[in-house]
């Protein structure tokens, strides 16, 4: 049987130079996504992954239902839809089930033999969290009033995703700034924050107080989970927590990020980092 | 150069108004208009600041235009000023600099915010608007979380507790609790605000300050002008005011509010006083904590020991070394966001002319300030208001 290696919220098992990561959750005895993720933020934690282990994925072959846009920015692979002239040597299998295989052949049978158990998630909950999400990605779901519109999303998605700094001087800035007192421009954000960090501070806000933004998912969650951490290179952060419900967060704690959905509206998800706790 | 007098202020009672924004803002002005000495008529005003938020909508562009129309001054130079939830308090320094300047010799500063006929689902929308949009909004935060936040960092820094918020909770409503124009006119037990229903943790309701509709008004005059109007002028002495990163996460300290530092030690130093003379401090207390770090911040405790300021009570009003809002504060009185910081020095101006209800009077009150503080501090004013004039 393949090594499980517990991977950013999800399950990942090799065989040889091809990786499957799924779910590690299970609804009616099928593999489900959690409250959060979806085939992109599974893909960018397999990709993570695939470079920790010195693999090199500069491109990939994959469906639509990856976010290729997101995927860039948070790992910086080129996702190609497989109709471009130019192939990439990788390629991306999405399962009708919430599995991804990342393989360099499509000739070679693969053989991954998964976890034998999986959480349940409550039937209910899935339900109430898949119909809000479709709620929220209708085109009609506008805002009436404070929003991050696309273009201010995608000004900083590179920042958010890739957890990219700017550097001036000895001090790492994130997130980015524009101008500096001199009234020079700041370089754009290309040095990797250390993707762990310290929470200095942490509440929970009931669902009537959450932005509305997180209107129609927050009462399900029962409220929403926000830390406030250092990086060890200096610059701070908040975060929602990621698969909210089954973390509660103290000072001091370490955490890591991983990318999941924060919000959709008029059809665009917007994608970014949540924390994640370090297991001591 | 020229210094500064208030002759006259008045506000509606916060809460939930049954008028829309003319109206609300009419009657602010005709109590202000009324609490001249001297018979005064709006057509003596030569410029207008008027601070709004525009919260939900209702008149969002040109609002001051409109609303000057409805209160007798019409075609005089009016402008909105909008600092989230300080709004007013910078409306009130602009106008104070617009006669220090020499431009105008009397001046109306105001503020008002409609906030209560919006729907539940189109309120959400607001909520946290003044915070960074982009980054701590999609971190799911508005405005509880970031002061929830800050309240446990201070826990963990200082050994405060969620006991000392409770503290300034019950002395809030106990000064509110004979304000005529105070929102929450109830007075609450140490139990019951310890036991509130969690809103961002730590934070409960009683934590919070309610959403609340309102306008307030206050009528400034230049030196040479004052006699013209009253004998018995308030001086506004000083106007300090500064500004911090928007959001919580880009500042050096989140128990700290460095814009409320700063302008609290330009006010106090160009008024020529220190933290120890002041009488009454109208307090941004948004949330609870606001007001527990605003008192080190302001300089009434040190650093770290605002809590041990609450539960020495320090701040009630004729019994402590300085009364924190004596109006009942923002947690009492309500908050109007526009409205806010004109509200405060409409407070201010009749405790110092000993024109509140008698009850809630702090006795020889020489000096008051205001402090109003744009969300979660990004900006801030601080007025020093005298019964002397320096």
């Amino acid at each position: 049987m393949s090594e499980v290696i517990q991977w950013q919220g999800y399950l990942a098992m090799f065989d040889q130079d091809a990786l499957m990561i799924q779910s590690p959750f299970s609804l009616d005895g099928a593999i489900a996504f959690g409250s959060d993720s979806d085939y992109t933020t599974m893909a960018i934690a397999g990709l993570h992954l695939l470079t920790s282990r010195g693999f090199q994925v500069t491109s990939l072959t994959s469906i639509a239902l990856v976010n290729a846009d997101a995927v860039k920015s948070a790992t910086g692979t080129e996702v190609l839809s497989g109709e471009e002239e130019h192939q990439s040597d990788w390629n991306l299998l999405v399962g009708e089930e919430a599995t991804l295989v990342f393989t360099k052949s499509l000739e070679r049978d693969l053989a991954f033999h998964g976890p034998s158990e999986l959480e349940a998630l409550d039937a209910l909950f899935a339900a109430d969290i898949a119909a809000a999400w479709e709620a929220e990605l209708k085109s009609t779901h506008v805002s009436q009033g404070a929003y991050v519109s696309e273009a201010a999303y995608l000004e900083g998605a590179n920042a958010r995703l890739g957890l990219l700094a700017q550097s001036k001087g000895e001090s790492l800035i994130w997130p980015p700034r524009q101008l500096d007192a001199e009234g020079e421009r700041i370089a754009a954000p290309s040095q990797p924050l250390l993707a762990s960090a310290t929470v200095e501070s942490w509440t929970k806000l009931s669902a009537a107080g959450a932005p509305s933004e997180f209107a129609l998912r927050a009462p399900v969650l029962g409220g929403i989970q926000t830390v406030f951490v250092r990086f060890e290179q200096g610059p701070c952060g908040v975060f929602l927590v990621a698969d909210d419900e089954q973390y509660e967060p103290e000072i001091g704690d370490s955490v890591s990020f991983v990318v999941r959905r924060i919000y959709a509206q008029e059809g665009l998800i917007r994608y970014g980092m949540k924390a994640i706790p370090i297991q001591s | 150069m020229v210094d500064v007098a208030v002759i006259g202020a008045g506000q509606t009672k916060y809460g939930n108004h049954p008028s829309g924004l003319k109206g609300m803002w009419a009657e602010a002005a005709e109590h202000a208009f009324a609490s001249v000495d001297q018979d005064f008529e709006p057509r003596l005003v030569d410029e207008a600041f008027i601070g709004s938020v525009a919260f939900g909508g209702g008149q969002l562009g040109n609002t001051a235009a409109l609303l000057t129309e409805h209160s007798g001054m019409e075609g005089i130079p009016v402008r909105r000023v909008e600092n989230a939830c300080a709004s007013s308090g910078f409306a009130l320094r602009d106008a104070w600099m617009a006669i220090k300047s020499g431009q105008a010799d009397v001046v109306i500063a105001g503020g008002i915010e409609k906030m209560n006929d919006l729907s539940a689902e189109r309120r959400r929308y607001w909520l946290g608007v003044s915070g960074d949009t982009e980054w701590e909004r999609l971190a799911g935060l508005t405005f509880p979380g970031t002061y929830a936040l800050m309240a446990r960092r201070h826990f963990h820094e200082h050994g405060s507790t969620h006991d000392d918020l409770v503290n300034i909770s019950v002395k809030n409503h106990m000064h509110g609790f004979e304000n005529e124009m105070a929102h929450i006119r109830k007075q609450v037990s140490f139990e019951k605000a310890q036991s509130g229903f969690m809103v961002a943790d730590p934070l409960t309701l009683y934590d919070c300050c309610p959403t609340s509709d309102g306008a307030s008004a206050v009528i400034l005059a230049a030196d040479h002008v004052v006699r013209q109007f009253t004998d018995d002028p308030v001086w506004l002495r000083s106007s300090g005011a500064g500004s911090d990163f928007l959001a919580l996460h880009d500042r050096p300290s989140i128990t700290q509010v460095r814009a409320t530092q700063q302008a609290s030690s330009a006010a106090y130093k160009a008024a020529g006083i220190t933290a120890g003379d002041v009488d009454l401090a109208e307090v941004h207390d948004c949330f609870t904590i606001a007001e527990l770090m605003a008192t080190e911040d302001l300089g009434f405790a040190q650093t770290g020991e605002g809590g041990v300021f609450a539960r020495e009570q320090r701040g009630v009003r004729n019994q402590g070394d300085v009364c924190i809002n004596p109006s009942g504060g923002l947690k009492s009185k309500g908050h109007p966001l526009g409205a806010t910081g004109t509200g405060q020095a409409v407070e201010v101006f009749k405790q110092l002319r000993g024109s509140v209800e008698s009850a809630r009077q702090i006795r020889d009150a020489e000096i008051g300030i205001t402090h109003n503080v744009g969300g979660s501090g990004a900006t801030c004013a601080v007025h020093v208001f005298g019964r002397d004039r320096a």
